[in-house]
This record gives C-alpha cells, structure tokens and sequence, in this order.
C-alpha cells in the first residue's frame, strides 16, 4: 500500500515536471548557462584589461593567504550568491506553477482525462504541492551545485596558475557536500515556510472561473488596503497587524534557504559596530533548525494545510465546466 | 437488482431553475450496449457525469454497487469513459500518456495498447498537440481497450471526426473490446452509426426518459408502414404516432399496432432509431426540422 502509494506520487509528480520543462527543468538550466557565460565573459575582459593579473592570479594569492575563517566566509558568500539568484526565480516560477495547478486542466478540458483515471484528489492535489515544494528545490539545487562546481573548478585553475594548494585553500573552504546539503534542507524549510502562500496560490488555482494568479494577488492586497484605510479612519492610525505587512514579510524572508540567520545578521550589524561576519550567517544548520521549530512556522503550515484541503474540496467538485 | 451495472432511482438533477434531471429511473444490466440519446440540454451530459461522479445528484445511484459521489476513486478502476476528442493533455508525448496510465491504472495492459497502436501511425514520441483528431481519438481508444474495465462511458466520441475513423472507431468497440461482462453506455448525436450495435435504446428529453427498452422490444413495438395514397384514410384511422412524406408516399410510425393488419396497408419496415426519435421528441409543430438537427 506505502510502496504503491508512493510509486503513484512519484509518477504523477513526474506528470507535473513533463507538462512544465521549462519552469523545472530548463530555467535553473538556464541560469546556470548565464551566470557561467557571464563569469567567463568578466574573466576574458578582465584578461584584457588587467594585463598584470592582478585581480586574479594575485588576488587569489591574498586570499590563500587569508586566515581559515575569512577563506570561508568568502567561499560561502560567493556560493550563496550564486545560489540566490536560483532560489529569487524559483520563487516566481512556483507562484506562477502553482496559479496554474488545478487550473489549466479546467480550462483545456483535460481534467475529464485525469479524472477518468483511479486518482483520489488528495493525490492529485498531494502530487502538486510536493511538485512545487519538494522536487522544484531539488531541481534548482541541480543547477546551484553545476554552477558552484563550475567556479570552484574556475577557482582552482587560477590558483593553479598562482601556485597554491587548492585543495586546502580552494576546495576545503568551499566545502562543496556541506554547502550542498545546507541548501537542499534550507530550501526544503524554506518550502514548508513558504506552505500558506503556496498553498493559497493552488487554493484560487482550484475554484477561479479565471484568471486564478490576479485573483490571488488582488484578495490580499485589497484585504490588506481595507484594514489600512479601516484602521486609518476608525482609530486615525495604521493598523499594528496588517495580512499584507504579514505576507510579504513572509515572502521576503521566504525567498531565500533558511540556512540565512536573519536574526543575528540585522541585530549584529545595527548594535556592534564590531561586529564580524562569519560563514555561519548564511549556511548554518542551526539556523535552519530554529526556523524549523518557530511558532510561525508552525502557524503557517497549518493555514497551508487548510488552504490544501480546500483544494481538495473544489477538486472534487471540479470538471470542465 | 443485484445484477445491476448502474441502478438509478428517483435521479434528479437542477441547476437553479432549470430541472436537468427529473426523477430518473434507470437499471442496467451487464453485457449492454445502451444509446442514451436526446437533444442538446436534454440531461444527457448531467446523467453521465452523475454515473462517473462528476456531479452532484439527488436520489439515489449506484453504479457497479458503489456509490458515484462518495466512491469515485475505487469505481474509477472498473469504469472508463471518453469524454470527446477533446480531453487527452496537449502537452504530453504519447509514451508519457502510456507510462502514467500504466502507472496509475492496474487494469491496464502496455502490451494491449502497443497491439493497438502498431496499427495507427501514431508515433511514441508525437505529441498530443501534434496529432490529429482522428489520432486523438484513436489513442485514447487504444488506451480505454486497454483497460480491463466492467463499464465504458463514451460522451460524443466522435465528434468531429470524419466517416472513416466513426466507422473504424465502433468497429473496433465492437469485435475486439465489447464482451458479455462488459457493458457501455454512448451519447451521441449521430444515431444512425450506432444504431446497429446498440443492445438497448434510451431516448431523454427535459431530464425525462421518454424511451427505456431493448431493440428487440422496440422494434416489436414499433413499426413503420409505407403507406400508398389509396389506403391513407384507412391508416390514418389506426392513429400513426408520426406521419411524413417522402417522394409522394406518405410513411407513418404506429405504436403497438396489429402487424398484419398494417401489413395490408402497406410495405412494413423497421423504424430507424433517427425517425424514431423524430417521432417521439420532435415538436409537433415543425417536426422534420428538430429530428433532422437532433439526429
């Protein structure tokens, strides 16, 4: 029953990925194409232009040459900024997958397909959030750890021409399987952070006569503007808890893996000027853990969850009409 | 009636207002080939999706002993139905078609469909998108006999499609997938090509059965007289339910009327299921009309 239960996820999760290549398969391809073509571009002019090497050969030199902890920083700040650009589209992808999820088949009839086929909706419904929180992250983690491979190995051959060990001062602060597994866990926190606003998206996705993305922007921003102005003209103040504020605070903090430490990272930088940053703040498992356990998590996954099985509800009743 | 395949009673439907369904019965019995035939907006589409549990219903339903509306998931196993040319994913290749139902259906048989497909040109690697509709048709076809399933539902399968692949399609239905455990239920809007294969006749208007019987019974209660003009008062006394005029013979539908003695009226002929349904649905005003756009 598990074994089959799980064979089915699995393929129709592999449904979700045939109808979108593009969004799953291609774009974190894409960008990994891109940011590689672009370093390799800055690395010829730069060739041109600095005919001395001193940005590369000798700056890797001043780096070998840098304490253990500052090599780390920079290996995992270069690594995490390669990364973040994977996980900002992703975002979008997902809100755009997701707005789309039980709708699409409404409108191009296909539904009557799916549903001639021995499918509980939960399943299907199942299968789409897991396409969206579960394999896209895994995906996009693909394309991360192609274009980290890709600068570490560009980083090596210039610390090879500069004469250093790589292995003890490329490879070894780089750290490839720790950065990797921070980010696969960091997303997958990331995911179940993001569950309400994901599972809203296919909540509209399941019942919007049309349009279900505009929909699902437009209820919480008008929510959002009429507490505003509620709040504004009743008690000639903003209100102290806007849905809006909420969200997009949710959103923003969502766009990144939770291996970031938010929380030490703006109260560090505004009370101690003294303050050093270390690699910690942006791949730490401990962080992820915190995130892991709040409340607001917590809070979040079970409004995800209602919004989920009212999916389901309107799934059920879905055809193509 | 145990024996049921669909079993309905007092089956209702509304939408607002409208009444889509009006206190249906209905009981099908395994080995059936039943055409539920009717107007646009006579019920058909509610009652099917009422059958598969598209929709909801008032009354009470079940099909193959389950429930539709609570059950779905496990009578989706034992029933099939094709919608119209419409419905397969666009996006998808043929293989991964294969591959998904395979996965998700346990009826299903690969080594079937493949038999079935080797004789189209139907390519693995094509796209829905890219096939015609006659192939549309056709692979979904190739899939659905695949499927070893007890009740087959087929809303306008073909629709659209030229004479050719109508004729290949119920063809097929009939010599390789059709069998004494299986029963199918089809709406159509040309009658006249299933009419030969159909076990069992129903005619619905206003979400009304207006016919409920098997052909044989039918055609014995039904007959259709090619009335000369010398005998038309005579006939005319009978009561035709129908009468038209064709090439200057007047022909005329008798309901439950004595054989011999219309035999002597006239040439006696089976009614089609297309005059038939011209007789009993049509308006009274403009008859010929409705029937031909019915049929």
């Amino acid at each position: 029953m598990n074994a089959n239960m799980f064979s089915r996820l699995w393929i129709l999760v592999r449904r979700e990925i045939w109808e979108s290549p593009v969004a799953f398969k291609w774009t974190p391809l894409i960008i990994a194409g891109f940011i590689l073509l672009v370093t390799i571009l800055l690395l010829i002019i730069g060739a041109k232009v600095d005919n001395e090497q001193v940005f590369t050969i000798d700056g890797i030199r001043m780096y070998a040459q840098m304490d253990d902890a500052q090599q780390r920083l920079m290996a995992a700040g270069v690594m995490f900024s390669a990364g973040s650009l994977f996980h900002q589209i992703m975002f979008l992808v997902v809100v755009f997958y997701l707005a789309g999820s039980l709708y699409d088949d409404r409108r191009d009839r296909s539904i009557l397909f799916w549903k001639s086929l021995p499918v509980s909706d939960q399943m299907t419904v199942a299968s789409k959030i897991l396409t969206a929180t579960v394999a896209a992250p895994i995906m996009y983690l693909g394309g991360i750890a192609f274009i980290q491979l890709a600068l570490v190995l560009i980083a090596s051959g210039y610390g090879l021409m500069a004469d250093i060990n790589i292995f003890t001062e490329v490879w070894a602060p780089a750290n490839l399987p720790r950065v990797w597994t921070v980010t696969l866990l960091g997303s997958l926190v990331q995911s179940l952070w993001l569950l309400p606003i994901y599972a809203w998206l296919m909540f509209c996705s399941s019942w919007a006569p049309r349009l279900p993305i505009l929909i699902a922007v437009l209820v919480p921003v008008l929510i959002g503007m009429f507490q505003h102005f509620w709040s504004f003209f009743s008690n000639f103040r903003l209100p102290d808890f806007n849905l809006l504020w909420v969200i997009l605070e949710r959103i923003g903090r969502g766009v990144l893996p939770a291996s970031v430490e938010w929380e030490q990272i703006i109260h560090a930088s505004e009370s101690e000027p003294s303050f050093v940053p270390k690699e910690e703040m942006l791949m730490s498992f401990k962080s992820i853990a915190n995130a892991f356990v709040s409340w607001e998590m917590w809070i979040g996954v079970a409004i995800g969850l209602i919004f989920l099985a009212g999916s389901v509800w309107f799934r059920r009743r879905a055809t193509d009409s | 009636m145990e024996s049921s395949i669909i079993h309905a009673q007092g089956l209702s439907r509304r939408y607002g207002s409208t009444i889509a369904l009006d206190s249906v019965d209905l009981d099908v019995p395994a080995g059936r080939i039943v055409g539920l035939i009717g107007p646009n907006g006579a019920g058909k589409t509610t009652a099917l999706k009422a059958i598969l549990g598209l929709s909801k219903f008032n009354g009470e339903l079940e099909v193959l002993g389950l429930d539709p509306s609570k059950d779905r998931d496990d009578l989706m196993e034992d029933v099939c139905f094709i919608a119209d040319v419409a419905v397969l994913p666009r996006w998808a290749r043929v293989w991964q078609i294969i591959d998904l139902t395979e996965k998700l259906h346990p009826r299903f048989s690969r080594e079937q469909c493949m038999k079935y497909l080797a004789r189209t040109k139907i390519k693995q690697n094509s796209k829905v998108r890219a096939l015609s509709k006659g192939m549309v048709v056709q692979l979904h076809l190739a899939l659905v006999m695949s499927i070893d399933a007890k009740l087959l539902i087929l809303d306008e399968p073909t629709l659209g499609l030229d004479i050719l692949f109508r004729k290949q399609f119920y063809t097929s239905l009939l010599n390789e997938y059709f069998d004494e455990q299986r029963t199918i239920l089809i709406t159509t809007h040309q009658v006249e090509e299933v009419e030969h294969i159909l076990t069992d006749l129903i005619f619905i208007k206003d979400g009304k059965l207006i016919v409920n019987n098997t052909m044989d019974d039918i055609y014995e209660q039904y007959t259709e007289v090619m009335v000369g003009p010398e005998s038309l008062e005579q006939a005319r006394a009978l009561n035709p339910i129908h009468e038209r005029v064709l090439f200057g013979r007047h022909i005329m539908l008798f309901d439950n009327a004595d054989q011999k003695r219309l035999g002597e009226l006239g040439e006696i002929h089976k009614p089609s299921v297309a005059d038939l349904f011209v007789a009993l649905m049509g308006e009274k005003a403009d008859q010929s009309e409705t029937g031909e756009k019915a049929a």
